[in-house]
């Protein structure tokens, strides 16, 4: 329990633990991924609350993502600028979110979010469109594609105006179990 | 803008009146970005210390101290919890079998964990209520130790605390009108305790289990939830994720055709053709579940006369009886290959159908083998005249449970090892083998059940499946890495695992259950070893004790107890009567339920 760290103030700290769903050490562990991607922008010492942002293309390295077909559009929600550039604040959240002490409604509000390509609020088909894109890694020809997103509007537009509102898509959420 | 400025002063004046568990809950929900949530946490912090402030304008000192004291006691409980993840096994391992294989074969490893918990709080709970006691007033042990002990459990291990037998009928006195401890009362309140906080624990993981995963007031899982709902975020792997993607594509391409063909009217003449396949099948499964079952009674009771015959101490006597356990694992292993091939036979038009249906005949199968064990052990082992019977039953346990760990190295080396080997070098269409999850667990749950009848027969048991379960993680986790491929067909993991609980719960728990408690009802005890040496049944000894209470003003309340709640009929039949009643009752909430949900869906339709 000593505070042998110098990077952050108490205080600080237990915004921290206030905010996300960390412990001390899950935070300062996060930390030091988050300075291992550019050790010479992120200073040691954030006492001062310095800005910095690292840029999209160091996040998306990171191997926790780098593989993940959403990565981008993850990124961007998370994001500040909704360019993909973070700050330690941004990538705190975004870690926060999606780790599995998070619960489900909020996991689902950001998953909306994420699949919401053009931040308008709502999937609307070309939203979905692409998400099938990259579900399927461009696997199924464009009518099957056409074809699947009727469907799914279809099946989960309560309100009935041709796109899914934030409301429809935790109403299917939580009829999925297997939702993660 | 202004309604925002209301919004959130409302959200803030809602936060300071909560309590600081529930503030700081509510705080790190919002779906907020990280400064927002700080600003609105620095607001409401700052809103408490002047009302506290306002509050207690008397003494300023005090309410700073208080507030300081506050502040480190959060920061404590903070540190605290951080000690306790400490304490979670194997996080790191895994998170990272979840990253690489998906949730389906996590699932495995995470029931595998928990079944872990409960050997340890077993044998926990048994070492230190019976066995220690127990050496307090140990006999000595005059028999020698050869290797073969370990493999089957008799010789010098039978007169050690490793068996019922061994333990003492009488009230342990370590001084002249010292404390006392009645070892007869210790050892069956001991394992009744252990298996009510099992019963009560299983019940609870099931209940909010079934209600997270089966609410299903409609029958709404369309393709709508299986697109966007399956992307699992868990997966780090760009093999596992290229898999995923494949999969999905399948899956989406599967469900779009199944829209533009018509529905197939199978004729009657192929439909009646099915039935009889399928009825094919289940009397073939069944009959080879009869046959082995058959098979193992047999030779259970040429057990029995060779044990009875010659006295054992020669290799070869020694070896014989291992014959049972082998032959019961190498059913175990062998015939859910022939309940694979029967489904493939039989084509089931659901694919989800052939798992339901596969996990069915493998779980008769498991459980007749045991139940035709039970049944041998509790009516002709203890009719016996050998000299004590509840230890013979203890050994044939721990062969039992000694045989199935070896196999299922056995099967992890040839079923995932030497598959491999096999199907990259040789014979290159096969692939790399994939984990199967649903045989792996009913393994476990076999292993389990046996464990939970063995606990009163051979209280260290739990340690032992401990020290196997742990070896048979590692074993797998390496086999996993080393030679399997992500799976490529769905594993709906939440449903399979409420499922697997369920199996847990209802063949395995209650059946080890009933094991005992007709044990302890019914048999009569053996005469010369063990606790309850010379009573009638087990049970007279909790009895004798009620006898014993009665002349003891203040213990009124347990005879009482005693008399009318396990001896009356009419409290059972009260019980049952209210529990039927409040059943019925929450029925016809959720039928209400069901009509108004399809109300408000027409409505928010038009």
């Amino acid at each position: 329990m000593g505070n042998k760290q110098t990077i952050f103030t108490p205080e600080q700290l237990d915004a921290y633990q206030d905010c996300t769903f960390f412990t001390r050490k899950e935070i300062l562990r996060l930390f030091y991924r988050y300075r291992d991607l550019a050790p010479q922008l992120v200073p040691l010492d954030y006492t001062d609350k310095p800005d910095v942002t690292l840029p999209y293309e160091l996040i998306g390295s990171m191997p926790e993502l780098k593989d993940n077909p959403f990565r981008q559009r993850i990124a961007e929600v998370f994001s500040e600028d909704g360019e993909g550039n973070m700050t330690l604040d941004d990538f705190l959240d975004m870690f926060s979110v999606m780790s599995e002490m998070a619960p489900r409604d909020l996991k689902a509000y950001y998953a909306f979010k994420i699949y919401d390509f053009n931040n308008d609020d709502y999937i609307c088909k070309s939203d979905l469109e692409k998400t099938v894109n990259k579900l399927t890694q461009n696997e199924l020809t464009p009518e099957e594609v056409n074809l699947a997103c009727n469907k799914v509007i279809d099946e989960a537009d309560l309100d009935n105006d041709g796109k899914l509102s934030l409301e429809d898509f935790q109403h299917m959420i939580i009829r999925a179990p297997d939702f993660l | 803008f202004l309604m925002l400025f209301f919004e959130e002063a409302k959200l803030i004046e809602s936060l300071v009146n909560m309590s600081t568990r529930e503030r700081i809950k509510a705080i790190q929900k919002m779906p907020e970005a990280m400064e927002k949530k700080r600003e609105i946490r620095n607001k409401v912090l700052k809103e408490i210390t002047v009302k506290s402030r306002r509050y207690r304008n008397q003494c300023d000192c005090c309410a700073q101290c208080l507030q300081r004291m506050a502040v480190l006691y959060r920061r404590f409980r903070n540190s605290l919890s951080e000690y306790f993840h400490l304490l979670q096994l194997w996080q790191r391992t895994l998170k990272v079998i979840g990253g690489k294989f998906g949730t389906g074969v996590l699932s495995y490893f995470i029931f595998l964990k928990w079944l872990l918990t409960f050997n340890v709080f077993s044998f926990l709970i048994n070492f230190s209520f019976i066995t220690i006691p127990q050496f307090v007033a140990a006999q000595p042990n005059n028999l020698s130790f050869t290797g073969l002990e370990l493999f089957t459990g008799t010789g010098y291990f039978q007169e050690t605390v490793l068996y019922y037998g061994f333990y003492t009928n009488s009230t342990i006195r370590k001084t002249e009108n010292g404390a006392s401890y009645n070892m007869q009362l210790a050892y069956i309140f001991t394992v009744g305790i252990y298996f009510i906080i099992c019963l009560l624990s299983l019940v609870f993981s099931m209940a909010k289990s079934f209600r997270r995963n089966f609410i299903n007031p409609q029958t709404y899982s369309g393709h709508a939830s299986k697109l966007l709902c399956a992307w699992d975020f868990n997966i780090t792997n760009e093999k596992a994720v290229k898999l995923k993607q494949k999969n999905l594509s399948t899956q989406i391409k599967e469900a779009l055709s199944e829209v533009n063909r018509e529905v197939l009217n199978f004729s009657l003449k192929e439909k009646f053709v099915h039935a009889v396949i399928h009825l094919a099948a289940w009397v073939a499964s069944l009959g080879t579940t009869v046959a082995a079952c058959a098979g193992v009674y047999f030779l259970s009771i040429n057990n029995l006369e060779l044990f009875m015959k010659k006295h054992k101490d020669d290799l070869e006597g020694q070896a014989a009886m291992l014959v049972l356990p082998i032959i019961a694992s190498l059913l175990n292993a062998f015939i859910p290959f022939f309940y694979s091939w029967l489904g493939l036979l039989e084509k089931f038009q659901n694919p989800r159908h052939l798992v339901y249906v596969t996990i069915t005949r493998n779980i008769i199968l498991k459980i007749s083998i045991i139940g035709i064990l039970c049944y041998y052990w509790l009516n002709i082992v203890s009719a016996s005249e050998s000299q004590c019977w509840e230890t013979l039953v203890g050994q044939d346990i721990y062969r039992l449970v000694l045989v199935d760990f070896i196999f299922c190295l056995l099967g992890c080396f040839f079923g995932e090892f030497v598959r491999r080997i096999i199907g990259t070098k040789v014979c290159v269409n096969l692939g790399m083998p994939e984990f199967d999850i649903a045989r792996n667990v009913l393994d476990l749950i076999y292993a389990q059940t046996l464990t939970w009848i063995g606990i009163f027969f051979s209280p260290l048991l739990p340690g032992i499946q401990m020290i196997t379960f742990s070896i048979v993680f590692y074993v797998k986790k390496v086999s996993l890495m080393m030679n399997c491929q992500p799976p490529h067909k769905v594993w709906r993991a939440a449903q399979m695992t409420t499922l697997f609980i369920f199996l847990l719960f209802f063949p395995s728990l209650v059946g080890a259950l009933s094991v005992i408690a007709v044990t302890i009802w019914r048999l009569k005890p053996s005469k010369e070893c063990g606790p309850f040496r010379g009573l009638s049944t087990m049970y007279t000894a909790i009895s004798v004790w009620i006898d014993i209470l009665k002349n003891y003003s203040g213990s009124k309340w347990v005879v009482w107890i005693y008399q009318n709640l396990f001896q009356g009929a009419l409290f059972f039949f009260i019980l049952s009567t209210i529990l039927l009643i409040i059943t019925y009752l929450y029925w016809q909430i959720i039928e209400g339920r069901k009509t108004m949900v399809k109300l408000l869906r027409k409505q928010i339709v038009n």
